[in-house]
Order: C-alpha cells, then structure tokens, then sequence
C-alpha cells in the first residue's frame, strides 16, 4: 500500500516527479482518457420484452468520447466502466444471453475498437463484525457469517429513477432473512452521475467532475446481531496486468470540505490516467452527516481471489467474459469505541468512480483571500511604516545639521 | 499589648510545656518552619499558595484532555464542546472588575480565597455530575460555577504572595505560581486520557458514566487545593496576630470611568491581548483531535503535545521576565512573540512539517507575550487607575476567550482545521498589525513604551533631579 507524507498545497498524487509523469500522460493520453468540461449524460433503464430490468446505463457523451457506466443488481451489484474515443459509441445488450446463466458476450460498446479503458467493482458481501471480542480477535473483531449481495433481491430501480437529477438508487434486502434483520432494513447503492464539475452539498463532499460519478451506500435501519456491531463492505475488481492494483493513501493538509479528515483514499487501475476509486475515509452514523457522526473507514489491501469464491455479477461476465481473476478488498466502517451504527442504525458511505485522472482539491479561494490580506496589511503596513520614519529621521537629522 | 506578645509566644513555641523539654534539635527546625518572619516558614506558605493553584489550573483544561471522549459520550458536536471554555470566561467578564473588590471590601482575602476555591470544587463536581446524569446542559452549568471561582482565585493567589513576600522574594513567587499553574495543566493533559481508560475498564464500558467518574476523581485535585487554602487562612491568621501584619489587599481600585481616559496605546495592547490569547487557549482547546486526525499521533502523544505550550512557560516565563527586564524595548519583544506565534500557526496549517517544532515555537512566543506584554499597561498608566486598567484588560480577554471558542467550534464544524488554523492566522496578524501601529503610535508621540532599561533609568533619574 502506498502511503505518502508529504506536505503539498491540495491533493496531489504522491510526489512532485509523478505530478510531472502525470502531465506528460495527460498530454498524450487518448482522447477516451482525457477529460472534458462538461458532458451531455443520460441515464436510461432499458427494458426487455416491455418489462424493465434492473440495468442502469450512464452515458456521458463528450465532444470527442463517451464513457458508460452500466450499473446492475444482475447478480451481484456491480458497476462496469468503459471510456471510449468516440462520442458515437454505443452500448448494446444482448438481453436473452445476460440473463441466461452464462451471459458471456451479452454486453458490448461499439464500436470495440473505440474503447481505451474498462473495468469494474463489483460488490459482493455486507460484513458484519462483533467488535466487543477483544483480545482473540485483531479488529474490527469476530467477524459474523457475512451477507451475500448475490441473495438480496432488490427494488425496481425505475421506482428510483430521477433523469433531471442524473440519480437512481438500488435498494435491497436479503431474499432469505430468518432473523427478521431487514424486516425494517435495506441496503441502499444510490448512483449519481454528474454533467459539470462541483461539489455535493453533504459531507463528505467529494470533488466530481464531468467525467466521475458517486455512489453512496446506506444501510438504513438493519437490526445488527451484537450490541456493537461494525459493518463492512466487500469490494471486488479486475486483476490487472501487473497484478492487483493498490489503494493510495493521500495525506493532505486541507480538511475544509471534509472537517478533520486529512485523508483521500484511491484505488488507481494501473498507469495513470486510467480509471479510479476515489473516497475519504470517512462514513457518517447519521443521516445529517457531519463532524459529531463521523466514523473512520478503514480498507485493506487488495488480494488475489478465486472467482468461484465471490459472488457473481452477469454484466461483468457479460462484458469481460468468464476467465477473468478478481482482486478483493474490504472497508469496515468505526471502531468499538464508536460512534457506530448501533447509535441510530444508520450507516453511510461515499466513493467516487471515474476515468481519466481523478479530481485534485485545491485550496478555496476564500482561505486564499484571507491569507491575502491577513499577511498582506501587516507587511504592506510595516513596509509603509518604515518608510514613514526613515524619512523622518533624515528630515530631522539635515534639520539638525542646519541648526 | 503584652497579651498578644504572650499569645504570640505560645502560637510560636507549640505550648509552654514543648519549649521547655525535649531535645533541644528539633524544637530548632520545628520553631523555624513554625515562625512566621523566618524564611523555612514563608516557604512552607509558599508551597501552599502553589498548591492552591493546581486544583483549579488542573480542571481547567480537564475538556482539552477529553476531548473526543467528551464528544462522543455526550453526543456533542464542537461547537457545543467548546461552549465548555465559553462558560468558564463568561462570568470572568465582569468578575475581572469586582474580584479585588470582593477581596478588599467584602470577604477579606482569607473567606475570598475560601469561598472562591469552594466556586471552583462545586463547579467541577457539577461538571462530573452532568457526566453522571448524562446532561449536557449540567456541565455547562458546572463550568459556569467553575468560572466563578477559578480567575478570581488567582487575584487572590496574588494578593497573598504580595502580603507574605512583598520586598522579597515577590518576582520569584510569582514565577514559581506561574509554573506551579502551568505543571497543573501539563499533568492534566497528559493523565486525564489514562485516568479515563483506566476507569473504562474497571467499569466495563465507556460512556457518560465513565466521564463522569473521571472528571469527579480529577476534583480531588480541587479538594486538595481547598485544603491547602484553608491551612493558608489558618497560618495567615496566625501571622497577623503573631507579627501584627494587616490581612492582605489587592489595593485595586476599579473606577469604570477611567475607561475613557485611556489611551490609543492602551487601546492596542488592549486588542493586542485579545487578539493573541485567542490563538492560544481556543487552539490548545480543540488541538488533541487536530494532532491525532492530521499528523496521526496517538492520543499519549497528541495529549503530551497538546501541553508543550504549558511546559515550556514553566521554565521559560521567568527567564523571559529577567530578558525583557534587563534589556526593555517591550514593543519589539511583543513583536517578536507575535510574529513566533504566526510562524507557528503557519507551520501547523501549511506544511505536514512535525507539529513539535511549532509548538515549541508557540510556547516560546507565549512565554515572551506574557512577559513583554503585561508590563507595558504599568508604563502607560499612572497607579491609580492600574487595577482598572488591569481589570479591564483581563475582562476583554475573557470575551474573547468566550466569542472566539464559539465561533472556532463552529469553524471546526463545518470548515475544518485548515479554514479555523487560516482563521486563528487572521487573529495573529490583527495581533501583528496592531503591534506594528502600537510601534508607530508610541514613536510619534515619544512614548516610553519601547525604551531600553537604560534609557528608563535616565529618565527616572532625570525626574528625581
């Protein structure tokens, strides 16, 4: 895992020669990768036979690329991202084959050779841990049989669907629950997509662009199985190349948009610019997020893992194919120490997806002002000061010398 | 007359009987430390009048070394934790005026310091017993009661080392209260967290309970203070009848009229003060989480450097004193601790450089601040209005104190530590600015603030002629 310490002004990867390495990719980067101001987005939930399925497809059409995000509880919840170098590409589905149990090839961009990046998360279990085990166990604690993501059945997403706000939300609940857990419960995966650049109003408030989109996962009123139970998610992508690719972890100086946080996580799918994770490790124990319901987040590295191991989702098959190796990695959310879940059953995290180089924070404009003016008038007043009594003391002095 | 001399005789000796028999050795070491005009007895005094203090300096930055504790047990945001430091100053505002007076007028300075330290053991028990109940609002009460008790205790810590040690070891004293004060802070932050985790787990489980009996156990120290004020009544009393001294007054006269005599120089110090304090204590305040949050210290080390502003003034104020005594020129000192301190807060907004280096810096310039800083108002002054102006001074500082940790509390909350550290450096450089007017101000007008020591002793010898 890398980790870097250094101080810098903003977010910025981890030292000045990669920064460097960085604009030079940019500059030759496909046009797929590169980035654009604002993009045209649609979301659409295509339909088969008249009825819809829980397909969501986010298409950013650019002036010279297009990138799709195809997000779908099919299995697993999963996301699959693609960047092409067209603003023509399209996506195509082969619905009889994707919801078929071997969906492989069901899923296409085209045309095939516009793509310059794909990838995709995929979630695949809710952990669940019981934090009071102290001494036997290393935190988070003794881990409960976690849910499978796979066994959830969820809500028909078009319920959820909102075109002007670019949001839908998937919210589920375990097919089979004999504990009544979810009887007042769900799981929440609310996907928005982004036309220009900004920055959402509720912590942690991640900086998007045109290029990005945000997901946020809720779990929303789920009993838990101990007094102080901690919550996880487990996260799976494509092996790449060179193997797994690594979470960063930026320390930074600024924590205006997110108080007391001095870190971002990445996820970075091989050489820059390519596509990336990106959250701060923080989740929020209330719904009104803020500094007194904050919660720390902490990820483990990214392993190896069998496919047959994790729970299936038909769009990454259908789009990468079955021979694929996956990587995993898990966040779990708090400490023992709370604050926790368990204080209003509510749990909320926020990650942002994209392509191309991820966001970089710079320092607002008003904390620049202030420094401005807060170094600016006692220089500027003790430079004019001076001069004042400089040319007092000569005046005083060829006075002096004339008497 | 002769009564008293017998009386005195008896106080002394321990009983008629005592003085007669028994190794001669003892009754010799014993009768110093029991004689009030012998040195052995003023520093047996001396140390109560130290301990007095601890209790209240202990408590009083009991929220800083719980800080997150505090939060998360009682549900409270920043902004609300900080009302904590708000309470304190808020009835410090007016009692910085009517202390003295309390002292001289009305308790005498034995009951004053009495009553005063009984302000501050109730007001950390109420403090402990909101903890208990798991009421907020209790705790604010508690540190209100505290406030109270806690700045009006220190004129009367004063008022007593002037009536013991008056023409000799005064300077000495009063740095050595200073320091006493300031190792009750350090012992605070670094053991409180410990104290807390200990009684976690003898109790099973954190919560509002567990603060609460945390917080009552770190009242001891105020109990140990009340006990030590009441050996002090005792021996004073006990000195005045023996050496006939009269009860110690503070001689502070508050005339609030004389507010509108004072002068544009005194304004500046005036803001220089508030302006400055405020990037201290509010920052000390809310400084564990920063340090654990931003640099990743665990919370021993966030507490042992959250208390290294306090650590270094112990030494470093009365070795600043004897500097800015020998050498004067208080407005460029005052400058420098200023700049120091900005330097500082620069260091810790902007760079991950290690926050050791800035808060030794802090400390330094805080140490300097108050040694530089303080003594100006006596220049600029005549006597008689002195305890007004002091007063004055002390209660704008207390409004500060109280606004700003409200509003850095808010900052936290919703800006964070960045946007509250680029605020604390705009206080600094109000702070600065008006040092450098204050430097204009006086050259302008030939004022004395910035001569040298030697320049001052012509001047008084130039009067006396």
């Amino acid at each position: 895992m890398c980790t870097c310490r250094e101080a810098r002004w903003g977010w910025g990867p981890c030292a000045t020669s990669p920064m460097l390495l960085l604009s030079l990719l940019l500059s030759t980067a496909p046009s797929g990768l590169q980035g654009e101001e604002t993009r045209k987005v649609s979301l659409d939930v295509p339909d088969w036979l008249g009825s819809p399925q829980n397909l969501l497809h986010i298409q950013a059409v650019g002036t010279n690329s297009t990138l799709h995000y195809v997000w779908s509880t099919l299995g697993t919840p999963a996301v699959v991202l693609v960047a092409t170098n067209t603003s023509h590409s399209v996506l195509s589905i082969n619905w009889t084959r994707l919801l078929s149990p071997e969906p492989d090839g069901a899923l296409m961009v085209l045309p095939k050779d516009s793509i310059q990046f794909s990838s995709a998360l995929i979630f695949t279990r809710l952990l669940e841990f019981d934090s009071t085990s102290d001494a036997a166990a290393k935190p988070p604690g003794k881990p409960y049989p976690p849910y499978s993501l796979a066994e959830f059945s969820w809500n028909n997403i078009t319920d959820s669907l909102h075109l002007d706000a670019l949001s839908a939300t998937f919210q589920g609940h375990p097919k089979d629950d004999p504990r009544g857990a979810f009887a007042n419960g769900s799981l929440a995966f609310r996907v928005q997509a982004f036309a220009g650049s900004g920055r959402p109003a509720q912590p942690p408030r991640l900086l998007h662009t045109a290029d990005t989109c945000q997901l946020e996962v809720a779990l929303v009123g789920a009993l838990p199985r101990g007094n102080r139970s901690l919550f996880g998610i487990e996260v799976a992508t494509l092996q790449q190349d060179l193997g797994c690719p690594m979470i960063q972890e930026q320390h930074s100086i600024d924590d205006e948009y997110a108080p007391a946080v001095f870190q971002l996580d990445q996820l970075l799918w091989g050489s820059l610019p390519s596509g990336f994770a990106q959250w701060r490790p923080v989740a929020f124990s209330q719904e009104q997020a803020g500094r007194a319901s904050s919660l720390s987040c902490q990820a483990s590295p990214l392993h190896p893992t069998w496919a047959h191991s994790l729970p299936q989702s038909s769009v990454v098959q259908a789009f990468f194919g079955p021979q694929q190796n996956y990587c995993t990695f898990s966040l779990t959310f708090g400490t023992s120490t709370g604050p926790g879940y368990w204080d209003q059953h509510y749990l909320s995290w926020s990650m942002l997806l994209g392509v191309g180089p991820p966001p970089v924070d710079a320092l607002s404009p008003l904390i620049l002002v202030i420094m401005a003016v807060a170094l600016g008038t006692p220089g500027l007043m003790l430079l004019g000061g001076g001069m004042v009594l400089l040319l007092r003391r000569k005046r005083s002095s060829e006075y002096q010398s004339i008497n | 007359m002769e009564e008293e001399e017998e009386e005195a005789q008896a106080l002394l000796a321990g009983g008629p009987d005592q003085a007669r028999g028994g190794a001669p050795a003892a009754p010799g070491a014993l009768s110093a430390l029991c004689d009030p005009s012998r040195l052995a007895h003023r520093l047996l005094v001396l140390l109560l009048m130290c301990l007095l203090g601890f209790g209240s300096y202990f408590c009083y930055d009991n929220p800083a070394a719980l800080q997150t504790q505090i939060q998360r047990d009682m549900k409270a945001n920043t902004t609300k934790f900080m009302l904590l430091y708000a309470w304190y100053s808020w009835p410090n505002v007016v009692l910085c005026f009517l202390g003295g007076f309390l002292i001289d007028r009305v308790f005498g300075i034995r009951w004053g310091t009495i009553i005063f330290i009984c302000f501050v053991c109730i007001g950390q028990v109420v403090f402990a017993l909101g903890g208990i109940f798991n009421a907020f609002w209790l705790m604010e009460l508690g540190r209100f009661v505290f406030g109270i008790g806690g700045e009006s205790l220190a004129v009367a810590q004063n008022t007593y080392a002037v009536s013991w040690f008056k023409g000799k070891e005064l300077n000495l004293v009063f740095g050595l209260q200073l320091s006493m004060a300031r190792i009750g802070s350090t012992v605070n932050m670094n053991l409180m967290g410990w104290l807390y985790s200990q009684i976690e787990s003898s109790l099973g489980s954190a919560g509002p309970t567990t603060l609460g009996v945390t917080l009552l156990i770190g009242g001891v120290t105020c109990i140990l203070s009340l006990i030590s004020a009441l050996a002090l009544a005792y021996l004073d009393q006990r000195a005045e009848k023996i050496l006939h001294k009269e009860q110690g007054k503070t001689g502070e006269v508050i005339k609030l009229t004389d507010i509108k005599d004072f002068s544009l120089p005194l304004w500046l110090i005036f803001i220089i003060c508030v302006c400055y304090y405020v990037v201290v204590f509010p920052f000390i305040g809310l400084g564990k989480v920063f340090f654990t949050e931003k640099f990743g210290f665990s919370s021993q080390a966030a507490s042992a450097i959250n208390s290294v502003v306090y650590v270094i003034s112990a030494p470093m104020s009365p070795l600043f004193g004897l500097l800015v005594d020998k050498t004067g020129k208080n407005i460029i000192w005052v400058l420098c601790a200023v700049a120091t301190a900005l330097v500082s807060h620069m260091m810790l907004a902007f760079t991950m450089w290690n926050p050791w280096i800035a808060m030794c810096l802090l400390g330094l310039s805080y140490s300097l601040l108050a040694c530089a800083l303080w003594p100006m108002v006596a220049f600029l002054v005549p006597e008689h209005q002195l305890g007004t102006a002091y007063g004055f001074m002390q209660s704008i500082q207390n409004l500060g104190l109280a606004i700003i940790s409200i509003i850095a509390g808010l900052i936290l909350d919703t800006r964070g530590y960045l946007f509250l550290e680029v605020f604390f450096i705009g206080c600094v450089s109000l702070a600065l600015l008006s040092v450098v007017l204050l430097y204009l101000v006086n050259h302008a007008q030939g004022g004395n603030l910035n001569y040298s020591t030697k320049q001052r002793e012509e001047m008084k010898l130039s009067h006396t002629e």
